[in-house]
């Protein structure tokens, strides 16, 4: 079915993040965006890759990081990013009730993911005596690690806000783009978790 | 570029042939828990040797991200040569800062 006839039926189109030039815009703009961040996200990985060795006399990382506390929070991610797969894929069947059901899974496992890490910098703060100023590794770990935390926080946000605007609104090629880049920003987040937990954690353990 | 996909002339049955089902997006899941496995069982059996370790961590990494963004941020559809760009781009400038941190910084 064309864009046209789909809106002449009063049904969605096929793909309706792409049925609209701004929906194509926003998608375009988006991947700009991401590549950005790339950078961003970049240069806070080459501080800590530069400084992850000056311990001050404080933790280093071989003491500090649980293994199991680090996969059970790539787990919850990646499964997220899986049901945030399945989300689009709700959307382009036309189905809002189960876009909704997916969205609300993501944003769930998305809370349990900046529970652990919540947890995690509790207990280094209150237990291991590691803050923000312990030393140059410290600061270099919560300022990377932190940032992709606030990320998810943000996130989680974002596709609250937008399963509000869905039952609202519900799905059009207006609100389609939005669900669409809000899923493409959660795979970047499982992306760049990806190489933390690889170069924070995994490097981290090996020394 | 993603107008090709949605000209009057491609009717019907090209997007109903591009609704594509769950089953990819599951086994890139598998394959990523697998090499996600990999990594975690390589660190936390010890006793690997350092330089292989950290090359194969990497490996899986790389391995990891190129086939969520390839398959599930459609990386590998056609019309993404421009957010490949993008891509790429970034990820290019993100390499010099490492590569800057790592032997400038330490240089001596």
């Amino acid at each position: 079915m064309t864009t046209a006839h789909a809106e002449a039926a009063g049904t969605l189109p096929h793909e309706p993040e792409k049925a609209t030039l701004e929906g194509r815009n926003k998608v375009l703009a988006f991947w700009l965006f991401l590549g950005g961040e790339s950078v961003l996200f970049g240069t806070l990985f080459a501080t800590f890759l530069a400084l992850r060795n000056q311990t001050n006399e404080g933790p280093s990382a071989n003491e500090l990081f649980h293994l199991p506390l680090v996969a059970a929070a790539t787990f919850l991610l990646l499964v997220s990013s899986l049901t945030s797969v399945f989300a689009i894929q709700a959307m382009h069947r036309n189905k809002p009730a189960l876009l909704r059901n997916w969205l609300l899974i993501t944003v769930f496992l998305g809370l349990g993911f900046l529970g652990l890490e919540i947890y995690e910098f509790s207990e280094y703060i209150r237990h291991e005596k590691f803050g923000m100023t312990t030393s140059a590794f410290s600061s270099a770990f919560y300022t990377l690690v932190g940032f992709h935390g606030a990320h998810v926080a943000f996130g989680i946000l974002w596709i609250s806000v937008l399963i509000g605007q869905l039952a609202r609104k519900g799905l059009t090629v207006i609100t389609a783009p939005k669900v669409y880049v809000s899923a493409m920003y959660w795979h970047f987040i499982d992306v760049v978790w990806v190489f933390i937990f690889t170069v924070v954690y995994l490097l981290g353990k090996v020394g | 570029m993603a107008t090709e996909q949605h000209s009057p002339s491609d009717g019907a049955v090209k997007h109903r042939h591009r609704q594509e089902g769950p089953q990819r997006h599951i086994v890139v899941f598998v394959l990523s828990v697998v090499l996600t496995l990999i990594a975690f069982a390589a660190v936390a059996a010890g006793g690997v040797n350092a330089t292989f370790a950290v090359i194969l961590l990497l490996v899986m990494a790389v391995f990891q991200v190129i086939l969520q963004m390839g398959f599930w941020m459609h990386l590998k559809d056609k019309g993404h040569l421009l957010p490949i760009i993008f891509m790429l781009g970034g990820f290019f400038i993100a390499g010099t800062c490492i590569v800057m941190a790592l032997y400038w910084v330490w240089w001596d």
